[in-house]
């Protein structure tokens, strides 16, 4: 345990702080660039930085995941508090999402954050896929339309 | 590119802007919008056949403010960073390249968006090549 309480912290960092994107538009959403932060949304749920146990999901440098959580007894040595296990890029998603899900929740490290630990690694590993699918052929309307029609006869 | 999240439709109550009182007859006048103060002004009293004024009855439902025809709700990014953001968010955020980005750097965060599955609004400006 840190000597400043998560709630402290919170307070103090909740309005400005390094990882916070405040935008004016699209009903001024607030996000967070923190690398413990699995949603991106900045709360006191998700605050990585903030919570004593916190986990981020990062892809790994050969694909994959990296699955990050903070050690709650280094509170005090931020750098070495972290914790990373790899998740290869060949092991099977259904596999990967299992083990993600147990390691969050199944030793109660933070089961609220299940959820959304399977999601962000899902989503992770759906964009290192190669297989997106191409844009569909924008269909031509109005005069371009009846222009190729005519052309095509 | 991601569809957007399930929504109820989206009603724009009122669609036309909101003239200021007498801009019609003065060419000096600009038709923003000003509140009449006067203490006779019909506008201001709400007489049958006048001007509407605005009034908080015209928001939109809360469940569809700011939300794009498709369904998203703009976001701006200026680098790769930002669009990263929104891996989690694709289904409620598109991103929208801010307009002093160039093309050599919108190249790249439309690259990044495609794999993260980020709709980009403006995805052809700038680096569109052929006329």
């Amino acid at each position: 345990m840190s000597n400043v309480s998560a709630d402290l912290i919170w307070e103090i960092t909740r309005s400005q702080n390094a990882y916070l994107v405040k935008r004016k538009t699209g009903g001024a959403p607030q996000l967070s660039r923190d690398p413990l932060n699995l949603t991106n949304v900045h709360s006191r749920k998700f605050a990585g930085f903030v919570n004593d146990k916190a986990l981020g999901i990062v892809p790994g440098e050969k694909g994959g995941i990296q699955v990050i959580s903070k050690k709650p007894a280094s509170a005090n040595k931020p750098a070495a508090g972290l914790y990373t296990v790899t998740y290869g890029a060949n092991k099977s998603t259904r596999k990967t999402y299992k083990a993600v899900a147990n390691q969050v929740a199944k030793n109660s490290y933070r089961p609220d954050l299940r959820q959304a630990a399977v999601a962000r690694a899902s989503a992770i590993r759906r964009a290192q896929s190669l297989r997106i699918k191409p844009e569909p052929e924008r269909k031509l309307r109005g005069a371009a339309a009846r222009k190729a029609a005519a052309a095509k006869q | 590119m991601v569809a957007s999240k399930k929504h109820i439709p989206i009603v724009k109550k009122r669609t036309k802007r909101f003239m200021r009182h007498q801009s019609d007859r003065f060419k000096c006048l600009d038709s923003a919008w000003r509140k009449p103060k006067g203490i006779d002004n019909r506008v201001r009293r709400r007489f049958k056949g006048n001007l509407a004024m605005p009034s908080i009855g015209y928001g939109s439902n809360k469940k569809t403010r700011h939300m794009m025809p498709s369904g998203h709700k703009a976001f701006l990014v200026s680098n790769v960073k930002d669009v990263e953001l929104l891996l989690m968010h694709n289904k409620t955020y598109a991103a929208e390249i801010a307009s002093n980005v160039s093309s050599r750097k919108r190249v790249d965060i439309i690259r990044r968006a495609k794999q993260l599955g980020v709709k980009v609004t403006n995805a052809k400006a700038k680096v569109t090549t052929e006329v």
